[in-house]
């Protein structure tokens, strides 16, 4: 619809443009803007900002130049009322919009990264599996493997809880000549926080003793087939040099 | 802001308006950002998922819990805890034998209460709502004498969601040495 209607403006303008020195006055549209121009000064409001192009077509420019100054200085301050408004309108909500999501990031379920980060938890499952097999297993004929277990895996204070954890054990086994194997059975991940996390453990611990005093050592040593024991235990890990490392070990008070 | 004040009064003619509007631009470009950063954080999958995650740990924990705790002089509040507490095949072993069992806790004149040491979630499907859990159990037993005794479990528990709650569905120890010898 507009489009035609711009269409026959152009036409009529440029039929103005020819036949300029016989005047516009005849035409139904020439007319209309006459009579229309003068009239609204005042109450047209903001619509009148949108018209200048069509208005240069009518009469004669130097009346509509007057007009228009007059009407800009009344307009001035609501304009700037409305840009100021809409200033702290937006400039509050993206204020609002920033606390929010700030909110919602710092949700505790979002920074724990078990199980929605899934390469990195089956890597510390995967890493603190084998270190565990390793640090709670003892053979008495090769003692310095356990102290090399806790050389590479241990950090912090974990190193002062597996050695007070495995001293009796590395005694016991020692008297008894025996194998001790820990397999861990299950495992998950409770929690990654960046570069700490804390994995909970099910490992089967058992010990075979290869000595062949049979029921002289006392009732630790009553059996010397399979002998299995039921674990559990929550490992804290950090990760460093692309390595997770053990750094406290919790056994749950027992 | 004062620098950018006097370069538009420089330039052109209407310095405040112009100034107005470069304000009002800024201002809408941070509500654009913010706004969308707002919704990515609201509809950020990942954290979907974390919050399940939580909810069926939470749940799961609560609910292995339950099922540990029982005192024989409040049979029924704690059995009808049990039932609420699971769903599926579980709900329904606990349910047929609920009669017989409370029969057996009301003779043996037992109290246990169960302490969650540790618990963690091993596996996660938030779509099919279904979830796996490792929950460290203490459970102290308390004889008709008033004998008490600890006792650790390792407990395996499968949760499933109904009605947007999770609930346990099957509840069980982790074998012990089941694997390598016989």
């Amino acid at each position: 619809m507009s489009t035609t209607r711009h269409h026959i403006n152009r036409q009529r303008r440029r039929q103005a443009r020819e036949t300029r020195p016989a005047a516009p006055a005849g035409r139904p549209e020439g007319t209309e803007r006459a009579e229309r121009t003068p009239v609204p000064t005042g109450r047209r409001g903001a619509t009148a900002v949108l018209e200048p192009a069509p208005a240069a077509t009518g009469d004669s420019p130097a009346s509509e130049a007057p007009k228009a100054a007059g009407r800009r200085p009344r307009r001035r301050p609501p304009v700037l009322v409305l840009l100021c408004a809409l200033t702290v309108l937006l400039g509050g909500f993206a204020g609002w919009a920033h606390a929010k999501a700030d909110g919602l990031r710092s949700e505790p379920a979002r920074s724990n990264t078990a199980l929605t980060d899934l390469a990195r938890t089956s890597e510390i499952k995967g890493q603190v599996t084998k270190a565990v097999d390793r640090l709670f297993s003892y053979d008495h004929t090769d003692p310095g493997a356990l102290d090399k277990a806790a050389k590479d895996l241990l950090t912090g204070k974990a190193v002062d809880q597996h050695r007070e954890l495995l001293a009796d054990v590395r005694d016991r086994a020692d008297v008894q000549k025996a194998v001790i194997t820990t397999t861990v059975t299950e495992s998950a991940v409770e929690r990654i926080d960046g570069d700490r996390a804390r994995v909970l453990v099910y490992a089967d611990q058992s010990s075979v003793a290869t000595s062949g005093k049979k029921g002289t050592a006392g009732e630790d040593a009553a059996q010397d087939d399979g002998v299995y024991a039921a674990a559990m235990l929550a490992v804290d890990v950090v990760h460093r040099d692309g390595r997770w490392l053990i750094s406290a070990l919790d056994t749950f008070g027992r | 802001m004062t620098r950018a004040a006097r370069l538009l009064r420089l330039g052109g003619s209407r310095p405040l308006p112009a100034l107005a509007l470069a304000l009002t631009l800024v201002a809408g470009g941070f509500a654009a950002w913010a706004g969308q950063d707002w919704y990515r954080a609201a509809h950020d999958e990942q954290a979907a998922y974390a919050v399940q995650r939580d909810a069926a740990l939470s749940a799961g924990e609560q609910a292995v819990q339950n099922l540990n705790t029982l005192d024989h002089r409040e049979l029924k509040r704690g059995l009808d805890l049990w039932e609420s507490s699971t769903t599926g095949e579980l709900h329904e072993q606990l349910a047929s034998g609920r009669d017989e069992f409370a029969a057996q806790v009301k003779e043996a004149k037992t109290v246990s209460t169960a302490r969650v040491l540790s618990g963690a979630v091993t596996e996660l499907d938030d779509r099919a709502g279904r979830a796996r859990v490792l929950v460290a159990l203490r459970v102290t037993v308390q004889a008709a004498d008033g004998a008490k005794s600890d006792k650790d479990s390792r407990m395996l528990g499968e949760l499933t969601r109904t009605d947007g709650r999770w609930k346990l569905s099957a509840l069980g120890q982790a074998p012990v040495g089941g694997t390598s010898t016989g």
